[in-house]
């Protein structure tokens, strides 16, 4: 509680990405994998980035961490803005955003965490990469704690197993409880879920959003589930072929899609029984990023293509409501 | 009501895991029970969904079905003929009718033929075709799955997930089969092309008139294209249903848990309370160490009761416990 009026003296918006463009540059060809791409995320809130595969969605959240693979990945232009201090192109080299500041859950726990680490050892790094001066009496009583907070039960048993015997939840709960030792005011989740059963993606779900609100921070989620974002995110980016081509909060995005891309997106997922009728889709595939269509990228799938739709590249621009829609229908 | 196309009684599959005892030097074997007296049928022109988590045994009925696993002591009857896995024309006949697509389109094509051979092997073998009537053939079930006849003559590897999915789906109605296993033909691709196979696969069906088992761990999708659903839970039918009847009411503690969990776009229930879910359990009923409605009756197997069009394997059903499941007689 004593916390919010120290909140309220920084600026309100946490990370602030600006026309942000990402090649990915090998010696005979350039491909532009992320384009125009600008986002916000405010202080406590959900956002989502919803998109298929080739969308660039994963690309942007290793951008803004800063783990691209340099080469062949290259952000050629555009800035990120992380608590008003620029962490790219970096102004401060003394500032450690990570950790503490920006952390992130993966899609694959068994990668992302040390296979000869075992639980107990891989939450001591986290816990000596943020304060190394503490006691081990302390660390220890920090592990056990931050573990039953990720609902573990057994904590003692686990300590001393490996991420290989655990099974896939275990695994995701063990790595959002080393994210969670940090405390980071802004959290990003690589398709958290994916690959996970029902029942367990539901119960990590629902304990991320509840840590959410304990620790505060904000989360950016980044997922192709339309519905996992429904039930997660204040707002949500739509992104098609590298770049956002809608924008805006998550009700009115589902209520009222504008652009026909997220309105296909929508109707892909089927909702009743089949007595419904046919998913309303549209032939086509999502475009090869190397051999993009001329125009806008959808318009080889697009119901309402205009002759303007392939000649020229629509732009993101403001609509009612505080949505924003890259689409000629709507100029 | 007509003969039931295909009848599975009393399945039971295990696996022999070898086990080396490392002090002794011995080596002992272990048997794993994958599936646990299953009973299933299928009438004419349905969609039959089996759904289940992972370990359930989904893809390993699949597997049984086609004849790559043998099982003794089951009676599977295709059209009211008993099968029997040992005679070589039984097991033909049964492939002859019994066509499946696999999960992984990448795993099942082989990379070194064309499209068009890869559909000629669905062919009949005991009928000689000559070479005019073969590629007319293949032309006819391209058209069917929607593959254009300019991808005939490429490769596996150039094809895009869909067309995969597309070509195997093409290679299992070319032989004229009478029933199409589908096990999770849609997982491994993107919602908008998911949602362009279950069109085409409903389109099929009525075409083609062939019945569909339909395997997935998308509720969503079973929802969408299921006449009747089985709920598999480590090599247990825990309920058999109706796809309406399954979704509106479910019967079974873990449907309800199932159904529950599932995310949908207008918006799925967070905050209930979460129940803590254990490894199934090896005596009594599966399900016991995650029930929430666990009671006394559970250590034993439950029966197999029969409720309306459908049935439920749980004790709270049975006569002798309605009254006292009413009471909530929990441990």
């Amino acid at each position: 509680m004593i916390s919010i009026p120290l909140r309220d003296k920084l600026s309100a918006t946490l990370l602030e990405v600006k026309k942000l463009q990402v090649n990915f540059e090998t010696v005979d060809r350039k491909i532009e994998v992320l384009k125009d791409i600008s986002i916000r995320i405010e202080r406590g809130e959900v956002v989502g980035v919803v998109g298929e595969s080739g969308s660039g969605k994963s690309t942007l959240a290793q951008a803004i961490i800063g783990v691209l693979d340099v080469p062949p990945a290259k952000i050629s232009e555009g800035t990120i803005k992380f608590e008003g201090k620029d962490i790219f192109p970096k102004s401060d080299k003394n500032n450690n955003f990570r950790g503490k500041g920006i952390n992130m859950i993966f899609q694959e726990p068994l990668t992302s965490l040390n296979p000869v680490y075992s639980v107990h050892d891989q939450m001591e790094e986290a816990i000596n990469i943020g304060d190394p001066a503490l006691k081990k009496k302390d660390k220890e009583e920090i592990i056990r704690k931050t573990l039953s907070e990720v609902m573990i039960r057994d904590v003692e048993g686990i300590l001393n197993v490996y991420p290989h015997q655990l099974s896939g939840g275990m695994r995701q709960r063990v790595s959002i409880a080393m994210v969670l030792i940090q405390k980071p005011n802004l959290l990003i989740l690589d398709e958290p879920t994916t690959g996970l059963d029902l029942i367990v993606q539901r119960k990590i779900i629902g304990l991320v959003l509840s840590l959410k609100q304990a620790i505060s921070s904000s989360i950016l989620l980044i997922t192709h589930d339309l519905a996992v974002a429904a039930n997660m995110c204040n707002r949500i980016y739509v992104m098609y072929a590298g770049r956002v081509v809608e924008s805006g909060s998550m009700s009115d995005i589902l209520n009222n899609p504008q652009h026909p891309y997220t309105t296909m997106l929508k109707n892909s997922v089927p909702e009743g029984y089949m007595d419904e009728g046919p998913l309303k889709v549209s032939a086509g595939a999502p475009p090869d990023l190397r051999d993009l269509p001329t125009g806008c990228a959808f318009h080889t799938r697009c119901p309402f293509v205009m002759d303007r739709c392939k000649k020229d590249i629509p732009i993101l621009k403001q609509v009612k409501g505080g949505r924003e829609v890259a689409c000629w229908l709507y100029e | 009501m007509n003969e039931p196309l295909l009848e599975v009684e009393n399945l039971t599959i295990q696996f022999r895991v070898k086990m080396k005892l490392l002090q002794s030097g011995q080596s002992t074997d272990k048997w794993k029970r994958v599936l646990n007296s299953i009973s299933i049928s299928i009438n004419e022109g349905e969609t039959f969904g089996i759904v289940g988590e992972t370990g359930s045994g989904k893809t390993t009925l699949a597997r049984a079905l086609v004849g790559i696993y043998k099982p003794k002591n089951c009676t599977i009857k295709i059209y009211g003929k008993k099968i029997d896995f040992r005679k070589r024309d039984d097991l033909l006949l049964l492939r002859k009718k019994i066509g499946i697509v696999f999960q992984d389109p990448v795993g099942s094509l082989n990379p070194r033929l064309t499209v068009s051979d890869i559909i000629s092997e669905g062919l009949p073998t005991d009928k000689k075709l000559s070479n005019e009537e073969r590629e007319c053939k293949i032309k006819e079930a391209a058209k069917y799955v929607e593959l254009p006849e300019s991808k005939l003559e490429s490769y596996p590897p150039e094809l895009s997930g869909g067309e995969k999915q597309r070509v195997s789906l093409a290679r299992t109605i070319i032989g004229g089969k009478k029933i199409l296993i589908l096990d999770e033909p849609t997982s491994s691709l993107d919602v908008s092309i998911q949602a362009q196979i279950l069109n085409l696969l409903i389109r099929l069906k009525k075409e083609l008139s062939v019945s569909y088992i339909f395997i997935t761990h998308d509720l969503n999708v079973i929802k969408y294209m299921c006449d009747r659903v089985a709920v598999l839970y480590y090599g247990e039918i825990l309920e058999q249903n109706t796809a309406f009847e399954l979704f509106e009411h479910p019967k079974h503690p873990y449907s309800e848990d199932l159904i529950g969990a599932n995310f949908s776009l207008s918006g799925t229930n967070l905050s209930t309370t979460e129940h803590e879910s254990g490894e199934p359990s090896k005596e009594g009923c599966v399900y016991k160490n995650s029930c929430p409605k666990r009671f006394v009756a559970c250590d034993e197997d439950p029966p197999i009761l029969n409720l309306g069009k459908g049935q439920v394997k749980c004790w709270l059903y049975d006569e002798k416990y309605k009254s006292a499941s009413t009471k909530k007689n929990t441990i």
